[in-house]
């Protein structure tokens, strides 16, 4: 409960233990065994296994002719992953979370940490400084990330090269403090010897699960290094902005959560047609919610800045923006709770906030807060008997 | 004074000599930070809150670019002493415990993961009853693993003194200011090695040990606590989350 | 702090004047307050105040001291503020000076009136021991933990709550002393006086956007202000003190219509105030 202070009655109490307890008893009792803390031992089993490095290109695609494997010798064991490290032969953990294990891959998946940028995410940054040819962004990771103006749609949609005159004109696409919407770029620039990229397979097919880490990460295995080949070397996170879907974010709010709560999906820019509603999950945790706009209107130059200084003409209708905070407030009471925030469940707190007559504002009190969590806690026990019949 | 009773062993606050004081932590109490923690211990009340890694802010104060850039600050609330304190910041003491924090943590945290970037930690005395530095430390490990910043191993910190010829265990302000002398150990708890020590007055080198001894065996019991506190914090996460 | 596009300052600005804000809250709502008492065991009085992020504790230490010569039938009162870093980076090392004397004296000018002493809201007589000889100094320490906007008012409430819980230790004066001698002075330990709040004020703070007020502003709201209007009322609506913040001119008119719904609005707000003392007062009885 970090967020919402909330003086919980003694009935409203007994409630949420009840909720929480059934939360606690859906999952299965593996899954909190692999809980672990800073400096416990991993348990890992020693089996032979072969792996298989692949070199990169430059587009950091694997194509076949660029491909140059070379077998290891089957001296260990398990990869040791993130939020891992080795200490007297045993795997020990330097974070807390949760133990995963993927195909031979052992690392710790944190749950309240910074963002942890991966390739091909779509994440909402805020604008802090605008430097020779690029802005810079905050968007929760331990730097901030870059957004090229190469990287970037201009505004008049023609692809050219970037001119002096495009240099000087940064300002009126995007200045600081904006908010936009971009996505990681597929190449990460990365230190040489720092990000390794490698593929299992099991001899019949290559089998591409690629892990890409960033630079701060060090997959090591049995000493051996990656060639990586064509990157930067100043350890940045590079974004682009080149979709119509990407660019600043206007008429709405942004909200933070933890990243742990955004899953990685198919889709995180989500027009909500029956509210009227934009609602983008960045992957790292920044959430937007704002009123609609057609895509196309995004890049923006300063005739339409000036739009608002007729202010009042100009407001978000109050319809919509009932919406806005309904589903804002909805997004607030999950996060305080802790429950993986999905479009599905978004929409389904703020409608049962309707149904139940419940004001905006109240949305944020103690008797939400424990019906939610009520709710929730049927649902998933719904699911799971859906599951478990199923079968 | 009599800090240890000759007939029946106790303390002044009816404690035995190798007994620590109520121990009490609470993760996530500041909402804005990464990561935060309260920590007590008996009536010394510390909160430590994270801010970071984040990008640096004053480049000038980046010394090597290959590590993260740990910063520390110790601040006194005025009520937190019996007498007001005029000063609560930036006065001796405070700034050689922030060092002392500073360093203490700088050894656990894997710097080298998060190049060019920075972790603020925060530490605010809200009630001061003795062995305010270990519990500071203490804090810090728990905003530090609350924000999810790797590290080496759990840090924890803890005092012993020896008065009326008995070893003392996690001294209170009382036994503190008796003149005795007052040993900090601060120890890597998994790795069991020494991370900080500190002592003042006179102690003969066999009962320094003992005393030395004492403080160690204390910190492995926080440790173990703090361990608990963290293992809980991740499951119920975890089964939150679904 | 972070800075606010172009576009979220433009969403902030139509909710208020649509009275309808961020979070969905009415234009002169007041964000979930919950206060906790004792939380400083070694003080004479505390409390724990939060106010929607906001988190201020407030604690009142009495000391014996001398009277000021000007006054010799008055105690004293002292009130500090402090802004801890684990509120805010940028309040480390000196980075919050300037606010927190900005804050303290603020609270200075609402709840102890003027330089001589007059329409102080905390009755200065009751704190005389002996006169012009002994009498009790109150240090008032107010420490931001979270800070999320409207820091005044959360401090003023805190300080009114942490006064509720303040016992002042009875004293036995021998009365043997010489006139011109130290009186010799026994604190008790067992019987304490509960200190008078009845006319301690709160702070309401009205935060002028466009052409509405809003009352208990967020920081994202704060830094969208024109002006604030900071009127310190007590519970028989008279005014305690008065603060204008922000550069903004105000047309006198406006300042008048303020001053009168700040009266309407801290009516509410002292009574929830005193139901929120009373639960907390329950619960440390129990």
């Amino acid at each position: 409960m970090r967020d919402l202070n909330l003086s919980l009655n003694q009935t409203q109490r007994v409630r949420l233990e009840a909720a929480l307890h059934e939360l606690q008893s859906l999952v299965p009792a593996a899954a909190s065994a692999a809980a672990v803390t800073v400096a416990d031992t991993i348990p890992v089993n020693q089996e032979d296994n072969i792996l298989k490095y692949i070199s990169l290109s430059q587009e950091n695609t694997i194509q076949e002719d660029t491909i140059s494997l070379f077998v290891c010798a089957d001296e260990l064991v398990w990869c040791r992953g993130h939020g891992t490290s080795d200490q007297d032969g045993e795997v020990v953990a330097t974070l807390c979370g949760v133990v995963e294990r993927v195909n031979k891959l052992v690392y710790v998946r944190t749950l309240r940490a910074r963002y942890k940028p991966e390739v091909g995410d779509i994440i909402v940054g805020r604008v802090i400084e605008i430097a020779p040819k690029r802005w810079r962004l905050e968007i929760n990771f331990s730097q901030d990330a870059v957004l090229m103006l190469s990287s970037m749609n201009l505004p008049d949609g023609i692809q050219r090269r970037r001119t002096a005159v495009d240099e000087l004109n940064m300002r009126s696409i995007f200045v600081e403090n904006d908010v936009i919407c971009v996505s990681t770029i597929l190449a990460l620039s990365v230190e040489v010897d720092n990000c390794f990229i490698f593929c299992f397979s099991d001899f019949k097919s290559v089998f591409a699960y690629v892990v890409v880490l960033t630079h701060a990460d060090t997959l090591r295995v049995i000493n051996h290094q990656a060639e990586v080949r064509g990157f930067q070397h100043d350890g940045s996170l590079h974004l682009q902005a080149r979709s119509e879907k990407y660019g600043k974010l206007e008429r709405g709010q942004l909200l933070m959560v933890p990243p742990y709560l955004v899953k990685r999906k198919k889709q995180h820019f989500h027009n909500l047609a029956q509210y009227d509603v934009d609602l983008i999950l960045g992957c790292n945790g920044f959430i937007w919610v704002g009123e609609h706009v057609l895509v196309g209107e995004n890049v923006k130059t300063t005739e339409d800045r000036q739009k608002y200084s007729n202010e009042a003409e100009n407001f978000t209708p109050l319809e919509t923006r009932k919406h806005i905070c309904r589903l804002a407030n909805a997004i607030r009471v999950l996060s305080a709770l802790g429950f993986t925030l999905t479009v599905e469940l978004i929409i389904e707190t703020a409608e049962a906030s309707v149904s139940s007559n419940v004001e905006v504002n109240d949305m944020l009190g103690a008797e939400f807060y424990v019906q939610t969590a009520e709710r929730e806690a049927k649902r998933r026990a719904a699911l799971l008997r859906k599951k478990k019949g199923g079968r | 004074m009599e800090y240890v009773n000759p007939l029946t062993g106790f303390r002044v606050d009816g404690r035995r000599p190798n007994e620590m004081r109520q121990l009490k932590a609470e993760v996530g109490v500041v909402a804005r930070a990464d990561g935060s923690a309260l920590f007590e211990m008996g009536n010394t009340r510390v909160i430590a809150a994270v801010y970071g890694p984040r990008e640096i802010q004053n480049k000038g104060q980046q010394v090597n670019n290959k590590e993260a850039l740990v910063r520390c600050e110790y601040r006194m609330a005025e009520f937190s002493t019996g007498d007001r304190r005029r000063k609560p910041k930036g006065d001796r003491r405070s700034t050689e415990i922030s060092l002392v924090i500073r360093q203490t943590m700088e050894a656990s945290i894997l710097t080298d993961l998060m190049p060019r970037s920075q972790i603020d930690i925060f530490v605010q005395v809200l009630q001061a009853d003795g062995g305010t530095r270990s519990a500071c430390i203490n804090a810090a490990t728990l905003a530090l693993a609350d924000a999810g910043i790797p590290m080496r191993d759990i840090v924890t910190s803890c005092s012993a003194g020896y008065l009326c010829s008995t070893p003392l265990l996690d001294l209170n302000y009382v036994e503190d200011s008796a003149g005795g002398p007052d040993v900090t150990v601060g120890i890597l708890a998994k790795m069991d090695k020494v991370t900080l020590l500190q002592m003042d007055a006179k102690l003969p080198m066999d009962t320094f040990e003992s005393v030395m001894g004492l403080a160690i065996e204390g910190c492995k019991a926080i440790a173990t606590y703090i361990r608990e506190v963290l293992l809980e914090n991740t499951k119920r996460l975890e089964y939150q989350r679904g | 702090m972070v800075g606010l596009s172009e576009g979220e300052k433009h969403f902030i600005r139509g909710g208020i004047a649509q009275d309808i804000r961020t979070d969905g809250r009415k234009r002169l709502q007041f964000r979930a307050l919950s206060v906790e008492t004792g939380v400083i065991p070694q003080a004479n009085g505390s409390a724990r105040v939060r106010l929607g992020a906001t988190e201020i504790i407030a604690s009142v230490k009495a000391e014996l001291g001398k009277p000021s010569i000007l006054h010799p039938d008055k105690g004293k009162v002292s009130i500090f503020v402090d802004c801890s870093p684990t509120a805010e980076p940028t309040f480390e090392g000196r980075g919050s000076e300037e606010l927190s004397t900005e804050l303290a004296v603020a609270l200075q000018r609402c709840l102890l009136g003027g330089k001589s002493g007059a329409g102080a809201a905390i009755d200065l007589s009751s704190l005389i021991v002996v006169d012009g000889k002994v009498c009790w100094d109150l240090y008032i320490d107010g420490l931001v933990v979270s800070s999320d906007g409207n820091l005044l008012d959360a401090l003023a409430a805190a300080i009114k709550v942490a006064l509720s819980d303040t016992g002042i230790p009875k004293v036995n004066v021998s009365l043997s002393a010489a006139n011109d001698e130290e009186p010799e002075v026994d604190v008790s330990d067992e019987e304490f006086l509960q200190f008078d709040t009845s006319s301690v004020p709160v702070i309401i703070t009205l935060t002028k956007v466009g052409r509405h007020y809003i009352v208990d502003a967020t920081s994202e709201e704060e830094s969208q202000m024109s002006s604030a209007v900071s009127v310190s009322v007590n519970r028989h609506g008279q005014i305690c003190g008065l603060t204008k913040r922000g550069g903004a001119g105000l047309d006198p008119s406006v300042i008048f219509d303020m001053i009168s719904v700040a009266k309407h609005v801290s009516q509410q707000f002292i009574g929830v105030l005193d139901s929120e003392i009373a639960a907390a007062e329950a619960e440390a009885d129990e």
